[in-house]
């Protein structure tokens, strides 16, 4: 893929959140509607198109600890917090901030993870499991090796302790699991016909009317130098 | 995937021992003795040239000299001297070498420069090499025991291959004393050239294999395992059993089998998706070869369980659910059924206790029911047990002569009893035979039994509820991939 060689060509460990949607959004895997903006009106206008709330995150490849520096800004619900929240990104003194992401904000209190890793033995193995900040911790998650048939995705979800969140949750509908099994088999293809690809890391992927969705990305590059 | 067609190598029409000695106890002339004791079927040509004469066989200087075809060379000469005798195996036309000599790369870089020299040669000539650092091959159809350790295993349809040779080794022995039969063996060793996923490959389209056991550790970048697994476990159940899984055991395998342990969370799920049954302990390695190479695989995961003890029946069930097996509750039929043949204040559920009915009638009755209900897929008999002569009392004191002639009584009832054919075991194998179900026994007793439970009545038992459950559950998962499998 382009957006890969592009990055590999400028000796990038990784593709920027938005590139890495660009990526897996090819692949048909759902991801958050978002527009990069350098400028508070280019931010403006992004997020009237797609309405609000919206959020707002510092962006560019060395970003891809945006919570560790305290570079999101959740739920800007109108206009004047959306100035805000940028005036505060820009006046920054420990880091400089050129380009943002202004992304659609998917609300959800259910966070998955999905990834790829690709192993020396097995080559690019699928997870899939219980996201959020926690998922370190809980290390609740699945694995298998790509490809992945529709049945191994399937499995999958029957495979992680917390599987009950899939079902019907606090008033919100049972996961799709045909889409989100189209998902995981997605990232097994993604990572089968992009030998520069390492690592997937798809944290949170969230449910909107029980689909799964994107909502942040990164992908790493193997990076030869 | 590599087509390696290990027919030659494990049965050989004849077999060189480059090294061979006539000097007891060491490993040149040890090998070649448990291949004479063990009655091989085709040639063997001792190598050295040193001397004449080996166990009565003629001696030659080198393979060269060997005046017929040779199928197999086993090596067991310094690592040194081994590029050599793969040159001159290679002239000679041998297609196998099996390397028992050992300082190659599990030593470190010197021996790996020395093992690539091997290989490099072995290549040239179109040799494939067991080992090197291998403990030997068997194959029960040759009477093949070109084996270190004097074992003679039981044959059967269990064909196995081991990273380690004395896990490997080891399993042979403990087949012998649990009534597990063995078709081929071979200690891969460091897995130069031929590896566990050609192994795993040939295990899979051998007739004879109908078990594949695999002991295993490091994963050399070369090998493809995934696809051979996958395959392999579509034609025939692959009980896998894994070193090096934890950190410490991790470490150990990078010094011990020159090959660095994978990650293992990664190995473990694509073992999981392959369909291996993954075993994560020696005795349970053993257990479950017992049970997949002689029962038939379950359809479901139900049990029907009949005891001669509540807490024994407590104890099953608790494990069959804590396995994911269930134990669903019997039937108003069944229970009707059974009114007829146990006392009035027997459990009337599964499991089916007994209570304090001895005798052997009403045991193999209810057994019959148990296996014959639609409502489970596997029946464990706990209490099945071969009479033995036991009667333990103390001889120290003198006991009045009513004792003692009571005592005799008892003594007279067991040596009959056990002089006979065990009525029990009979009565299951006769169940066994007209079902698709496993029944499995469990003594709940001494362990010596179990090879004559097997030999004699070709009933799987074990002596203790628990080690039944987990083999039974690894069938029942292993039934269930193969159902699933038709998805791939």
């Amino acid at each position: 893929m382009e957006l890969i060689q592009n990055a590999l060509d400028r000796d990038a460990k990784n593709l920027s959140e938005y590139e890495s949607k660009r990526v897996l959004s090819a692949y048909g895997i759902p991801v958050t509607r978002e527009k990069t903006v350098r400028t508070k009106d280019e931010a403006i206008a992004a997020a009237t198109d797609m309405g609000y709330p919206v959020v707002l995150k510092g962006s560019g490849e060395a970003m891809s600890h945006k919570t560790e520096l305290d570079l999101i800004a959740l739920d800007l619900k109108d206009e004047q917090s959306l100035k805000e929240a940028f005036g505060e990104f820009k006046n920054r003194q420990d880091i400089t901030v050129e380009e943002f992401l202004v992304q659609q904000m998917v609300k959800g209190n259910r966070e998955l993870l999905a990834g790829l890793k690709r192993d020396p033995q097995f080559g690019p193995c699928v997870m899939f499991g219980l996201g959020g900040i926690m998922a370190e911790v809980l290390e609740d998650i699945a694995i298998r090796v790509a490809p992945l048939s529709e049945f191994d995705a399937m499995d999958m979800m029957d495979d992680i302790r917390a599987k009950k969140i899939l079902n019907a949750f606090r008033g919100k509908p049972p996961v799709d699991r045909a889409a989100l099994a189209q998902l995981l088999m997605a990232l097994g293809k993604l990572g089968l016909e992009n030998e520069a690809v390492t690592e997937i890391d798809i944290n949170p992927v969230k449910l909107v009317d029980g689909k799964p969705v994107a909502v942040d990305a990164l992908i790493v590059l193997k990076n030869e130098g | 995937m590599k087509n390696s067609n290990l027919d030659r190598l494990f049965n050989p029409k004849s077999i060189a021992m480059v090294g061979a000695s006539a000097t007891p106890f060491k490993w040149g002339s040890i090998i070649p003795l448990n291949i004479l004791k063990g009655n091989y079927r085709g040639k063997f040509f001792p190598v050295n040239p040193g001397i004449d004469r080996v166990l009565g066989h003629e001696c030659y200087p080198t393979v060269m000299d060997i005046p017929e075809t040779v199928d197999v060379a086993l090596v067991s000469t310094p690592a040194k001297t081994v590029p050599g005798i793969v040159k001159q195996c290679g002239e000679k036309g041998i297609p196998f070498l099996v390397i028992i000599s050992a300082n190659f790369s599990e030593t470190g870089p010197r021996g790996a420069a020395l093992e690539a020299q091997v290989l490099e040669t072995a290549r040239q000539h179109g040799i494939r090499l067991v080992g090197p650092n291998t403990m030997g091959i068997y194959s029960s159809r040759s009477d093949l025991h070109a084996l270190m350790p004097p074992t003679m295993p039981l044959k059967g349809p269990v064909s196995m291959f081991s990273q380690s040779g004395n896990v490997g080794v080891q399993m042979l022995a403990w087949g012998m004393d649990e009534g597990v039969g063995f078709n081929k063996f071979v200690s891969s060793g460091n897995e130069g050239d031929l590896n566990s996923a050609d192994y795993l490959q040939y295990f899979a389209n051998d007739e004879d294999t109908r078990v594949i056991l695999a002991y295993m550790e490091g994963l050399g970048p070369g090998l493809d395992l995934f696809p051979a697994v996958q395959a392999a476990s579509l034609q025939k159940p692959v009980l896998l059993f894994k070193g090096g899984r934890t950190d410490a055991g991790g470490k150990a395998a990078a010094s011990h089998s020159g090959t660095i342990a994978g990650s293992n969370r990664i190995f473990k799920a694509a073992m999981h998706q392959a369909g291996v049954i993954e075993i994560h302990t020696s005795q349970a390695l053993m257990d479950c070869a017992k049970a997949f190479s002689n029962c038939p695989l379950p359809r479901g995961n139900r049990v029907g369980i009949l005891t001669r003890g509540g807490g024994w029946g407590v104890i099953t069930s608790d494990s069959c659910e804590e396995s994911g097996m269930e134990v669903p509750p019997l039937p108003d039929v069944l229970i009707k059924k059974i009114d007829k043949l146990l006392p009035s204040y027997w459990s009337r559920g599964n499991p089916v206790d007994m209570v304090a009915a001895i005798s052997n009638d009403p045991f193999l009755e209810c057994l019959e029911i148990l296996t014959g209900w639609d409502g489970v897929d596997a029946v464990i008999a706990l209490g099945a047990t071969r009479a033995t002569a036991k009667f333990p009392f103390s001889e120290d004191v003198t006991k009045p002569p009513e004792v003692m002639r009571a005592i005799e009584k008892y003594l007279k009832f067991r040596r009959t009893i056990s002089a006979q054919p065990d009525a029990i075991l009979t009565g299951i194998k006769r169940l066994a035979d007209t079902t698709e179900k496993p029944i499995v026994a469990v003594s709940i007793g001494p362990d010596h039994l179990h090879r004559a439970t097997l030999q004699d009545y070709q009933v799987v038992s074990y002596p203790t509820p628990e080690r039944a459950v987990r083999a039974i559950a690894h069938m029942v998962n292993y039934a269930s991939f193969k159902k699933t499998a038709r998805f791939y």
